[in-house]
């Protein structure tokens, strides 16, 4: 269940499964991410697409009593290996969240942030501009660079989020429904950002708007929920990856199918 | 989920069907008409072409409204691109027999002898090219890939037979009526076109059942 072959490979996902506590929450995902690409991660809700992201960057070790197996290959090393610091591959992978969350400070300082903090040396200011310009938002914000984030749009803030996620220099940015608490306007904003950012980034995005996952992905992994009759236990497994123009006019699996039609939720 | 959508989907599929046997109603009846030369026939073939061209638009119009507003994917929107170019060989397939309809009441009552054999190829034309055309009217029905499959087979009977026709019709040349020729040349041709449409129509089946590419264009 691998995507196309052009794109260097960014991240391999083997035998992928997550535990919360003793239930099982995602089971034996396998994948590969590819490079100047957009991926979408499509299913039911509960299915397990978030936990699935935040695979990615090892946010899932800040919920109590989660477990990973298997492995997630970030440019060929394992981000669970024993001698990584999950702190430094948050710095790698860029996450940006359903609510925009900027820091209570300055449009300025919060792009500085995160640079500050990986010991950035270079020239502030150029990295401000650089980061909000590649954001689509530096025209919006240039005369009122030390106004308070918080007084933004909802839009201008995520596209915000974006330029701090960016200022870091990550390779990845992963986006948990990036656009659901936006309204249409910005949402083709964000959309045609993503467009703009697959040049020089893997972006990797969930969400529950199939539509917008037709329109911007590149390629689109089906996830959907197996149940034991007999525990009632769930998980989420992956159902289906492949081109997102093959999912959307002839899915290979019926489920996915069946989802993507609107057959059943 | 999307119950209406998808009832209005089947309904959609069910009117093509209907579509189908109204084309097909026209095909038989053209046929008839010039195998018996039955101007009165022919004038009800051209007659029933109207509500042929209504049922065309409907449809057409139906599907719009379902792509602007469903947004259908995958098996729902091959089928409404199926449905869209279906009914596109279906009301030509009518006019067809509308133009063979309008050929007949415009020929002369008394057929020359030497075009007596030539009529008797068209007229297997017709029949040939009648059953061509409920053959995809079934499997589109049905869904059936296998009957789908087989329409070019079959169409590679008429197209001999149409190859026959305008080889007696050279033949013809310089003898008896070469107006009447003319007709029956394009009677031939005609028929001949219902059976193209057909074997477009059965690949659309394949396109909707496979998804497969190869049955497009």
């Amino acid at each position: 269940m691998v995507g196309g072959s052009s794109g260097k490979l960014v991240f391999t996902v083997n035998n992928l499964s997550v535990h919360y506590g003793r239930n099982l929450a995602l089971k034996d995902v396998n994948m590969e991410i590819r490079s100047q690409r957009i991926t979408a991660i499509i299913g039911p809700s509960g299915c397990g697409k978030s936990t699935l992201i935040r695979c990615l960057n090892r946010m899932n070790e800040l919920i109590p009593g989660a477990r990973v197996s298997g492995e997630v290959l970030y440019h060929g090393e394992d981000i669970y290996g024993p001698s990584v610091d999950p702190v430094v591959v948050r710095r790698h992978i860029g996450m940006v969240f359903q609510r925009p969350n900027p820091f209570p400070k300055s449009i300025y300082e919060n792009i500085v942030f995160g640079a500050k903090i990986n010991g950035y040396k270079g020239d502030m200011d150029e990295l401000v501009e650089r980061s909000l310009r590649r954001a689509a938002l530096w025209d919006e914000v240039k005369g009122k660079l030390k106004k308070s984030a918080l007084d933004l749009s909802g839009g201008q803030q995520q596209r915000l989020c974006i330029a701090r996620a960016i200022a870091v220099e990550p390779d990845v940015i992963v986006m948990d429904e990036p656009a659901s608490a936006l309204d249409p306007i910005a949402t083709t904003r964000i959309e045609d950002l993503m467009q703009e950012l697959k040049r020089d980034y893997s972006i990797v995005i969930v969400t529950h708007n199939m539509q917008q996952a037709a329109r911007v992905s590149d390629e689109t992994a089906f996830l959907y929920t197996e149940v034991d009759e007999k525990t009632s236990d769930r998980w989420g497994i992956l159902v289906e990856f492949g081109d997102t123009s093959q999912i959307f006019t002839r899915p290979r699996d019926k489920r996915t199918e069946d989802y993507v039609s609107g057959r059943f939720g | 989920m999307r119950d209406a959508f998808h009832k209005e989907l089947e309904a959609l599929d069910q009117e093509v069907v209907r579509m189908g046997a109204l084309a097909e109603e026209s095909i038989q009846g053209a046929t008839t008409a010039f195998v018996e030369n039955d101007k009165t026939l022919a004038g009800t073939v051209r007659k029933g072409d109207d509500a042929i061209d209504a049922l065309f638009l409907d449809i057409e119009k139906r599907c719009l409204t379902l792509l602007a507003q469903q947004a259908p994917v995958a098996g729902d929107l091959r089928l409404i691109v199926a449905i869209l170019s279906v009914v596109g060989d279906l009301e030509r397939s009518a006019d067809l027999a509308y133009n063979i309809a309008k050929l007949v009441q415009l020929e002369d009552s008394v057929t020359p002898t030497g075009v007596k054999e030539v009529r008797g190829l068209v007229a297997e034309l017709g029949s040939e090219a009648t059953k061509l055309l409920a053959a995809a009217i079934e499997a589109w029905a049905s869904k059936d890939e296998a009957l789908a499959a087989d329409i070019g087979r079959q169409d590679d009977r008429l197209d001999d037979l149409h190859t026959r026709l305008i080889g007696r019709l050279v033949e013809l040349k310089g003898q008896e009526s070469f107006a009447e020729a003319i007709r029956l040349a394009l009677v031939g041709r005609y028929f001949e076109r219902i059976g193209d449409h057909a074997v477009n129509l059965g690949e659309r089946v394949r396109y909707f059942l496979t998804g497969d590419e190869e049955h497009l264009g």
